[in-house]
């Protein structure tokens, strides 16, 4: 009981740790915490079917990301087992072109060159390059197992907003 | 304005008025009405050697124009001569760069650019412009100093002109050996797509240092004939620049498709989401009531919370990035943080349980403790986004609240505790209380999540979360800064995939441009508009005929905004089409467009 503050606080760091994960053989962990089946999952107002879907998508089409938590919040509903979180963080994208694998758009030359950049070659893991900061709106709907310890399926709703953009992001939102 | 020629006769006459003008020099002298104006005139022209053109009389003042600077000196020289029996007193009115000299410049320059500027596929050709003829006629420009200032005053001067959308720029042929004279080019065309430095004498790279990340929608950059052009690492250092770049000399240097994805946030800031359609009016009733008294009466709030009901607020301190829309860059929490319950800040679990207010009569003590407000949901719902889930698990639902409040006054429980503590807390005060810039009242911007549970006929509220920070304009709102391209008004992947899964989130309300708040009144009854035809495709106007190739790549809000233009402006179907394409698909701008270019539209223009 005494601890559910710091519990949430490191719960949610968890989640977004996930968010801010590049690796692939990790989704699966990630995964694991949503509510298999019936999981909500809201993204910018738009719902999503299953969270696999919804992973799958911020594998593939969002940018290596970092997000700092700012502020928790959380109040147990009593008869429910259920946890409602309110969370404001902030996050940043890796804005040097390159996709979580470390793909970029260049077109390469016939011999090779000239389209790398002089450092970052080779076999080195290329530098990202955070850009400027936006803000996020977090709720999350979990279950009250967390607090003994028991992430699996934990879960039940996730509504992610960008709540405000810089005007200096290469990113389009 | 679209399409001035080359020939127009105003131009040129403009053109020649403005020559005959440049550097004239207002003067004015007193003292002369002795005599007659003509006479005054032949006085000063025998002996300062200088003549006033367009001398008129403005009451006991003598008004007129001196060719240059050195003859106003000249004549100012003769300040306090004898004439007609009295002192005569020359004053110069303006100086060598005064409105006359200046207007005339910028008349002349806005005339360049105007025949300069191609509207159809909004082009500013500025190629060779140091060595155009008209520009050399003038004589403005014409020696070396004055020529590199040729291409600053033009940027200067299309800086200011609205209706120039110019998504192209050429600057080939203009001797540029750096880009000191071209550096606000960024800044004047921020949605410059296509940028020709061809045939200059550009030679290192640190000349377009002062460019990095600064185009940031560059696709094309054309530099032939530069030396730089030719240095091993040129390719690069440019694909560095221009992160967006996608043709460097005519050659693909990068995938668009893929510098797209990886540029792009897959979903767009819906301002609305609600999981199904009978949970819209609930929540948009009860939102229009909670604020309506949280404004005004608090106290009447607490009829809707149960001796089991929480309420808590937490501050999120972090200040946003300057460079986000009115972000308040000095934000006072002043009042919020002696009851905020941020887990991330306040480890302490005593702490945490004191800051919970559970039942109505703590609840309603904390409601006290922070400062009054004003919300305007109902004035201009554009500053605020909800989502509504279901929760099943108490049979209820949860409504989260996206927006901002103004700080109206101090919260009452603040003069009560001062009343009691003041005796034992004077000492302390005065070094950390009663700060008045903590405490300062403003707007503020904040989430909250109401978990709300129907009972009977009325609702009942298990839990409110209030999180509060510095004030910021939301991502929600359309930017009105930069017209958004039919780019981003497409619709996002994301729609695609939930719609075709088969799961118990229905996408319940199109989240296209759904208003919040409508209030009781209209509950959540669609904006009027434009009739719907079947698949939410708007009903287009029989004289709006778009070829179908056309019209099959445009969505629904580009539908109805040609629509819309093409009723008001009377525009054929063609040039509806080019004038919001033109304006990238903003009302407003296309609006202000086509006023301004009607003289020059031709008849056919419009719908007979």
């Amino acid at each position: 009981m005494n601890q559910q503050g710091a519990i949430t606080d490191t719960f949610v760091k968890k989640v977004f740790a996930h968010l801010d994960n590049t690796d692939v053989n990790k989704l699966g962990d990630f995964l694991s915490l949503f509510q298999s089946g019936s999981a909500k999952i809201i993204l910018n107002s738009q719902p999503f079917g299953d969270p696999t879907q919804f992973l799958t998508l911020w594998q593939q089409q969002v940018v290596a990301t970092q997000h700092t938590v700012q502020s928790v919040d959380f109040h147990l509903i009593p008869g429910s087992g259920m946890v409602v979180c309110n969370v404001t963080a902030k996050v940043r994208f890796d804005e040097s072109g390159r996709d979580k694998a470390g793909v970029d758009a260049t077109i390469r030359d016939a011999n090779g060159s000239g389209a790398t950049p002089r450092r970052g070659a080779g076999n080195h893991t290329p530098r990202t390059q955070w850009g400027p900061y936006f803000g996020i709106s977090l709720q999350l709907v979990l279950n009250e197992s967390i607090y003994r310890n028991s992430f699996q399926g934990c879960i039940n709703a996730f509504n992610y907003s960008i709540v405000y953009k810089p005007s200096d992001t290469l990113m389009q939102v | 304005m679209l399409q001035r020629g080359f020939h127009n006769a105003n131009n040129v006459q403009a053109a020649a008025l403005a020559q005959q003008q440049q550097g004239r020099v207002r003067v004015r002298v007193q003292n002369w009405t002795n005599a007659s104006l003509q006479d005054l005139l032949n006085f000063l022209s025998r002996n300062a050697r200088v003549a006033i053109q367009d001398a008129q009389v403005e009451g006991a003042l003598a008004v007129g124009y001196v060719g240059s600077r050195e003859q106003a000196d000249a004549l100012r020289k003769w300040n306090g001569v004898r004439f007609a029996g009295d002192n005569l007193k020359i004053e110069i009115v303006d100086t060598g760069s005064g409105n006359a000299g200046t207007s005339n410049t910028v008349q002349f320059l806005r005339s360049v650019l105007v025949r300069r500027y191609n509207s159809e596929n909004r082009m500013l050709d500025l190629g060779g412009v140091v060595n155009d003829q008209e520009v050399a006629q003038s004589g403005m420009f014409s020696n070396v100093a004055r020529q590199s200032k040729l291409l600053p005053a033009l940027l200067k001067v299309a800086s200011r002109e609205a209706q120039f959308i110019v998504l192209s720029v050429n600057l080939a042929d203009n001797n540029l050996r750096d880009t000191a004279q071209i550096a606000d080019l960024w800044q004047v065309f921020p949605l410059l797509q296509n940028l020709c430095l061809a045939n200059n004498s550009l030679s290192r790279f640190q000349l377009l240092s002062s460019w990095r990340n600064k185009f940031t929608n560059l696709k094309e950059l054309l530099m032939v004939n530069n030396p730089l052009a030719k240095d091993p690492n040129y390719k690069s250092e440019m694909l560095m620049l221009f992160p967006k770049l996608v043709v460097l000399d005519n050659v693909i240097v990068r995938d668009e498709t893929k510098l797209k994805s990886v540029y792009s946030f897959p979903a767009a800031k819906q301002p609305f989401f609600c999981e199904s359609t009978d949970l819209t009016q609930l929540s948009t009733d009860f939102l229009s009531y909670f604020l309506n008294l949280w404004d005004n009466n608090r106290e009447q709030l607490l009829g809707m919370y149960s001796p089991q009901s929480q309420f808590s607020v937490s501050v999120d301190t972090s200040i946003p990035p300057s460079t986000v829309d009115g972000a308040d860059q000095n934000p006072s929490f002043g009042y919020y943080l002696p009851v905020s319950r941020n887990c991330t800040k306040v480890s302490t679990p005593k702490l945490l349980q004191e800051r919970l207010s559970i039942g109505f009569e703590a609840i309603g003590a904390a409601f006290q403790s922070i400062p009054k407000t004003k919300h305007s949901l109902l004035e201009s719902p554009t500053d605020y986004s909800m989502e509504v889930l279901a929760f099943p698990q108490v049979s209820g639902f949860t409504v989260t609240l996206h927006g901002e409040f103004q700080e109206t006054d101090k919260p009452l429980a603040d003069t009560i505790n001062k009343q009691v503590n003041k005796k034992s807390y004077v000492g302390r005060n005065k070094k950390y209380g009663n700060n008045t810039t903590n405490k300062r009242l403003s707007k503020k911007s904040f989430d909250r999540t109401w978990v709300i549970i129907p009972v009977n006929n009325s609702m009942v509220i298990a839990s409110d979360l209030l999180s509060i920070r510095a004030y910021v304009n939301p991502s929600w709102k359309p930017d009105v800064a930069l017209p958004t391209g039919p780019q981003s008004l497409a619709q996002p992947p994301v729609q695609a995939g939930a719609a075709a899964a088969t799961v118990p989130m229905p996408a319940a309300i199109p989240t296209v441009t759904q208003p919040i708040g409508a209030g009781p009144q209209q509950g959540a009854t669609p904006i009027p508009g434009p009739p719907l035809g079947p698949a939410g495709v708007p009903q287009l106007a029989p004289t709006l005929q778009l070829p179908s190739d056309v019209q099959s790549k445009l969505n629904p809000v580009q539908l109805e905004l040609l629509n819309k233009l093409h009723l008001e402006t009377k525009l054929n179907a063609e040039y509806t089409y080019m004038l919001a394409d033109q304006s990238g698909w903003d009302y407003q701008l296309a609006s202000t467009t086509f006023q301004q270019s009607i003289p020059n539209l031709p008849q056919n223009a419009f719908v007979l």
